[in-house]
C-alpha cells in the first residue's frame, strides 16, 4: 500500500536524522583530556542548571568547563527549556542513568528534587548542589552558593544609599520556594524592616518571566507612588524590573537594584535605568563545584558548604575591577 | 377518507427579509408516496426541515394523526415514527455503516453490561445486513468507514437507515441525485415497497420522470406555498413543469 | 440485481469522486483495525528509536532501571493523555489540563494538612477531593464549550488562567510541602513486584479502562460520532451537549487524579511547574495518530506517543545531545505525525464537509443551532 511505504519512509528518515542529530549534539562535548587517554578513565561530569540559556548558569557553565579541562574531565550540560520541576525531574533521572562521575546540579524546588537527587548519591555519583539547594542535603558532598542573605542585605544599603531620607521599598521575587531567591528576600526585609525611615512593601513574585515583572512594578507604582526603592532578586526580574520603572516614567524617582549582571542588566546599568547589581560568582561556583566533587572522587577532604561573595556593581565601577564581575552568555 | 398521517397547513417561516414558507400547505396519508416538486428556493428543503423536526416555524399548524403537535427536535419526530435523509446525508464519515445505522439507537446488552455501555455488536450487524439486503443495497464492507464509500453507497446507507427506523413517514431530499442508473432503479422499487408497507414517503426531486414512475400524488410549491396537488395519473409531465413555474394556474391547492 | 454493481457505474457519474486507490476496500477490515495500523506504525517508529539509542548507549540507556525511570515519568503524563484522547476525538481541545491539576493538587494537600494524619484515611480524603476538583473545572468547560457555544481553544485558555490563579490565590503563592507519608511513600515512590512503580500501575489502570470505555462503549462510539460528524449525531437524537460536558468532566477528573499522583511523587505542590504539560500532553495524542479534526485516534497510538518524546529526550540527555537539538527532535516527529494525519484524513473523509485547520481549532464543527 501507498500509505505503508510512506510510514517506512518516514521511518527510515527519523532513524537517520536520529543518527545525524547525535553525531552533531555529541560533539558539543568538550574532551579536555591528551589524545591517547583510555575514554573510560575520564572523569565524567554532568551539569544540570536550573534553566537553560540563563547568563547566570552560562557562566557557571564556563567555570565549570575551565575546571573540567584542566583536569581532563568531560562535561555533559543538560536542563529544562523553564525553570520548572516537573521539567527538571525527567532530565535529572536521565541524567542519572548516564551515570556520570560527578553531578553539578542547581535543583529547581526544594522538595521536589529531593528523592531524585538522592538517588543519583545512592547510584555512585558525587553530587555537589551548586546555587541552590534542597530540603535536606546530606546526601550531597558539598553545597555551594553565595550568601544569599548578605547580598539581598547588601541590595538595601545600594538602595538606602541613593535614598538617604527613606521611602516605601519593594521587592520583584520569583516564586516562593527557591532558596536562594528566599534568601535574598529575607535578607533585604530583615534590613530594610529593621531601618525606621523605611516602609517594606513585600515580595511579588514574577515567575521568573520579565514580562510579568514589568506588570508586578507599573501595578505597584500606579498603587504606591511613594516608592523609592525596588529590588529585584534575580536576572530576568531585574529586566522586567527596569523595563516596568521606564514604562511608567518614573525613572528619576525609583532606585533600582537588581540581582546579577547579565549582559542586559548591565547595559541597563550603562544606560541608568539601574543603578546598582549585586554580581554573584558564578563562574568560581562553577570552578569550586567541580573542584569538591574531584575532591570527593579521589577520596580527599571536601568543604561542604561553600560560600561564595558578591560584587556591588555601579555605573561609577563598572570600567574597573568590579565590572569583570559581570556574566557572560557565551564561554 | 382516511385522516392524513400528517397535515400542514399555513406554515410559514422567514429568514431575514426572505419568505422561505408562505402559508405552505402539505398532507400525505398512509402507504401513500408524494413527490414533492418545484423551482429552486420555493420552499421544499425548508417544508421537510420544518416537518422532521429541525426547523421552527412562523406560524401556522401541524397535524399529526389529526392531532396538533410541535414539532421541536429530530428526535422527537423520530419518537413518532418520522424519519427524514437530508440532501447531505447526515452520516458520521469515520463511522462504519453498522454504527451509522444505529446511531443514537444502539442496542445495549442486558442488565450490568449495557448499564455500563456494552453494546451488542453482532446483533446489530446482522440486522444492519438484512436491511441493507433488503433494500437491495450493495453495502460492499460493513466495517468501513462510510466517508470512504461512493456516493451511492452512502446514500444507500443513509436510506436504509431511515427506512428502517421510520414506521409513519418518511422523508427523501433528492434521493437520486448522485446516483447512477441501477441504483436509482434500486431507490425508486424501494421507494414503491416502503409505500407498499404502509409507511408514507414523501420525496423531493428536480426528475419528472422519475416523479411520474413512482410517485402516487404530487405537490407542486411555488415561493413557499403549495400551488397545487395532482395524482400523478391524472397529470403530465408539461403540466408538473407549467406549475412549478407559474405559467399554468391550474388549481388543486386545498 | 443487488450482488454487484458494476464498477463502471461510478466513472459515469461527474459529480462522484472517485474512491480512493490507496485504500482499496478488500484490505479495509473494521475501522478499529484501521486505527490499529496506524498507531502500529506509530509503535514502529518508537522501537526503531529504541533500537537506535541502546545501541549508541548499551550500558546507559539500555537498562532496566532507565526504561523504569522512563516509565515512571511517563505515568502522570498518560494518565492526561487518556482525557485528552477523548476530548480531540471530539475535535476539541483541553489547554487547561496543566493548571486544573495544580489546583486539584494544591486543594487536595490544603485539605489533608488541615485534617492533618499521615495515613490512608487522610491520604483518601485527599484523593477523592483531587479528582472532584478536577472534575469540577472539566464541567466547567464542558458547559461553556457545550452551552455557551465558545469555542475549546479558548474557553480552555480562559480556564487554564482562571485555574492556576485561584490555586495560586488558595495558596498565597506558597508551595505546600506536606503529604501524608503513606501517600509519598505507597503512590509516589512504591513499587510492586519486580519493581514496577505504583504510579506505573495506576496509570496503566486508567489506560486500560480508557481503552475499554473507548473501543467498546456507546459512550466511547458518541465520542468518534461527535468528532466525525456533530451535526450528523445530532441530527440522530445523540444527546451532543451533555456527552460534551461529560467528556469534558472526564479529562478534568482524570487532571485531578494527576494532581495527587504529582503531589505524591513530588511531595510539593509545584506550583510553579507543569508549564509546558498541556502542549506535551496534546503533542503526544497528535504523534499517537489522533487527528485534531477529529473521529479518529487510539489511546494505545497516544501512549506510543507520549513514550517518543520521553524515549528522544532520555536517549539524548544520556548520549549527550545539547538540549535544542531535542526540542528540534521532538518537533519534526510531531510534525510527521500531523502529515501522516493529513494523508489519511484525505482517504476515509472524502465527501464531508472541507474543514480548514483554522475552523477546527477556533470554531470547532460547534453547530449554531438548528437552521
Amino acid at each position: 500500500m501507498k500509505w505503508n511505504n510512506r510510514i517506512v519512509r518516514t521511518m527510515a528518515i527519523a532513524a537517520a536524522g536520529g543518527l545525524v542529530l547525535t553525531g552533531c549534539g555529541a560533539e558539543e562535548e568538550p574532551t579536555g583530556g591528551e589524545p591517547g587517554t583510555d575514554a573510560s578513565s575520564e572523569v565524567e561530569i554532568a551539569f544540570i542548571p536550573g534553566v537553560i540559556g540563563d547568563e547566570f548558569y552560562i557562566t557557571m557553565e564556563c567555570g565549570i568547563q575551565e575546571a573540567a579541562e584542566a583536569a581532563g574531565a568531560t562535561v555533559n550540560v543538560q536542563g529544562p527549556r523553564q525553570f520548572d520541576p516537573t521539567l527538571q525531574k525527567p532530565i535529572i533521572d536521565s541524567v542519572v542513568a548516564s551515570q556520570p562521575d560527578i553531578l553539578l546540579v542547581a535543583p529547581t524546588d526544594v522538595t521536589a528534587m529531593q528523592a531524585p537527587l538522592e538517588a543519583a548519591a545512592e547510584a555512585g555519583t558525587k553530587v555537589v548542589l551548586v546555587d541552590t539547594t534542597v530540603e535536606d542535603p546530606s546526601f550531597a558532598v558539598s553545597r555551594i552558593a553565595s550568601d544569599n542573605i548578605g547580598g539581598g542585605a547588601a541590595a538595601f544599603e545600594a538602595i538606602k544609599e541613593q535614598n538617604p531620607k527613606g521611602g516605601q521599598v519593594l521587592v520583584v521575587g520569583l516564586t516562593p520556594g527557591i532558596s536562594t531567591t528566599d534568601a535574598r528576600t529575607e535578607g533585604f526585609a530583615k534590613a530594610a524592616e529593621a531601618d525606621s525611615d523605611f516602609e517594606y512593601l513585600g515580595v511579588e513574585y514574577s515567575d521568573n518571566d520579565p514580562a510579568q515583572a514589568a506588570q508586578i512594578v507599573t501595578a505597584a507604582l500606579q498603587a504606591n507612588p511613594d516608592i523609592v526603592g525596588i529590588f529585584a532578586v534575580n536576572l530576568f526580574a531585574a529586566e522586567g524590573t527596569a523595563t516596568g520603572v521606564r514604562q511608567a516614567g518614573a525613572s528619576e524617582d525609583v532606585t533600582v537594584v537588581g540581582f546579577d549582571a547579565g549582559p542586559a542588566q548591565v547595559q541597563q546599568l550603562e544606560e541608568g535605568i539601574v543603578q546598582a547589581l549585586i554580581a554573584q560568582e558564578p563562574r568560581t561556583i562553577g570552578q569550586l563545584g567541580v573542584e569538591q566533587g574531584l575532591a570527593a572522587l579521589n577520596d580527599e577532604t571536601v568543604k561542604e558548604e561553600i560560600q561564595t561573595g558578591f560584587t556591588i556593581i555601579t555605573q561609577e565601577n563598572l570600567d574597573g575591577e568590579e565590572g569583570d564581575a559581570a556574566y557572560q552568555s557565551s564561554c | 377518507m382516511p385522516t392524513p398521517i400528517l397535515e400542514v397547513r399555513g406554515l410559514s417561516r422567514m429568514f431575514g427579509h426572505v419568505q422561505a414558507l408562505d402559508n405552505a400547505d402539505f398532507d400525505i396519508s398512509a402507504g401513500e408516496v408524494v413527490a414533492l416538486i418545484g423551482d429552486n428556493g420555493a420552499g421544499k428543503s425548508t417544508l421537510v426541515k420544518a416537518l422532521s423536526g429541525n426547523l421552527a416555524t412562523d406560524s401556522g399548524q401541524i397535524l399529526f394523526d389529526g392531532n396538533p403537535i410541535e414539532l421541536t427536535s429530530p428526535a422527537q419526530a423520530s419518537k413518532l415514527g418520522i424519519e427524514t435523509v437530508h440532501q447531505d446525508l447526515a452520516l458520521a464519515p469515520h463511522l462504519d455503516p453498522v454504527q451509522n445505522m444505529y446511531l443514537g439507537r444502539e442496542i445495549m446488552q442486558d442488565g450490568l453490561a449495557g448499564a455500563l455501555g456494552f453494546m451488542k455488536t453482532k446483533v446489530m450487524r446482522e440486522k444492519s445486513r438484512v436491511a441493507f439486503d433488503e433494500l437491495g443495497a450493495t453495502v460492499k464492507s460493513l466495517t468501513s468507514p462510510v466517508g470512504s464509500m461512493s456516493g451511492g453507497q452512502r446514500q444507500a446507507v443513509a436510506i436504509a437507515r431511515a427506512i428502517s427506523w421510520a414506521d409513519r413517514v418518511v422523508f427523501l431530499d433528492e434521493p437520486t441525485a448522485a446516483l447512477g442508473v441501477r441504483q436509482t432503479a434500486n431507490v425508486l422499487e424501494t421507494i414503491r415497497r416502503v409505500g407498499d408497507k404502509g409507511v408514507a414517503v414523501v420525496f423531493i426531486s428536480h426528475s419528472m420522470p422519475h416523479v411520474m414512475e413512482v410517485a402516487d400524488r404530487v405537490q407542486v410549491m411555488r415561493l413557499g406555498t403549495r400551488v397545487a396537488t395532482v395524482k400523478a395519473s391524472e397529470t403530465s409531465m408539461e403540466e408538473l413543469v407549467g406549475l412549478m413555474t407559474g405559467a399554468n394556474t391550474k388549481g388543486g391547492a386545498a | 440485481m443487488s450482488d454487484s454493481e458494476m464498477p463502471g457505474e461510478d466513472r459515469v457519474r461527474v459529480a462522484e469522486p472517485a474512491e480512493n486507490p490507496d485504500i482499496p476496500e478488500r484490505h479495509q477490515s473494521r475501522v478499529g483495525s484501521l486505527l490499529r495500523a496506524q498507531a502500529f506504525q506509530i509503535l514502529l517508529v518508537l522501537i526503531v528509536i529504541v533500537i537506535i539509542f541502546s545501541a549508541l548507549a548499551p550500558d546507559t540507556f539500555g537498562t532496566l532501571s532507565n526504561t523504569r525511570l522512563i516509565v515512571q515519568n511517563a505515568s502522570i503524563l498518560a494518565v492526561l493523555g487518556v482525557g485528552m484522547t477523548f476530548v480531540i476525538i471530539t475535535a476539541g481541545i483541553d489547554l487547561s489540563i496543566g493548571s486544573v491539576l495544580v489546583f486539584s493538587g494544591a486543594v487536595a494537600a490544603l485539605v489533608m494538612r488541615e485534617i492533618g494524619g499521615e495515613g490512608w484515611g487522610t491520604a483518601t480524603i485527599g484523593i477523592i477531593v483531587s479528582i472532584l476538583s478536577g472534575m469540577a473545572w472539566g464541567i466547567i468547560n464542558g458547559v461553556l464549550i457545550a452551552k455557551a457555544k465558545v469555542p475549546p481553544l479558548i474557553v480552555t485558555l480562559g480556564t487554564l488562567g482562571m485555574a492556576l490563579g485561584f490555586a495560586l490565590i488558595l495558596t498565597g503563592g506558597i508551595d505546600i510541602r506536606e503529604a501524608p507519608s503513606v501517600l509519598v511513600g505507597v503512590v509516589g515512590y512504591g513499587n510492586i513486584i519486580g519493581g514496577i512503580p505504583v504510579l506505573s500501575v495506576i496509570a496503566l489502570v486508567v489506560i486500560i479502562i480508557g481503552i475499554i470505555v473507548l473501543r467498546f462503549t456507546k459512550f466511547g462510539r458518541y465520542t468518534y460520532a461527535i468528532g466525525s460528524s456533530e451535526d450528523a449525531a445530532r441530527r440522530v437524537g445523540v444527546k451532543v451537549d451533555r456527552h460534551l460536558i461529560q467528556v469534558y468532566a472526564l479529562t478534568g477528573a482524570l487532571a485531578g487524579l494527576a494532581g495527587i499522583l504529582s503531589l505524591a511523587q513530588f511531595s510539593t505542590t509545584a506550583i510553579g511547574g507543569q508549564s509546558q504539560t498541556n502542549l506535551n500532553v496534546i503533542a503526544a495524542v497528535v504523534i499517537g495518530g489522533t487527528s485534531l479534526f477529529g473521529g479518529i485516534g487510539t489511546i494505545f497510538g497516544t501512549v506510543v506517543g507520549l513514550f517518543i518524546p520521553a524515549v528522544l529526550q532520555n536517549g539524548f540527555v544520556i548520549i549527550g545531545v545539547q538540549p535544542f537539538w531535542q526540542q528540534v527532535a521532538v518537533g519534526a516527529v510531531l510534525i510527521g505525525a500531523v502529515y501522516v494525519d493529513q494523508t489519511r484524513r484525505a482517504a476515509t473523509q472524502r465527501g464531508g464537509k472541507s474543514n480548514s485547520l483554522g475552523r477546527k481549532l477556533v470554531g470547532g464543527n460547534r453547530s449554531q443551532g438548528k437552521n
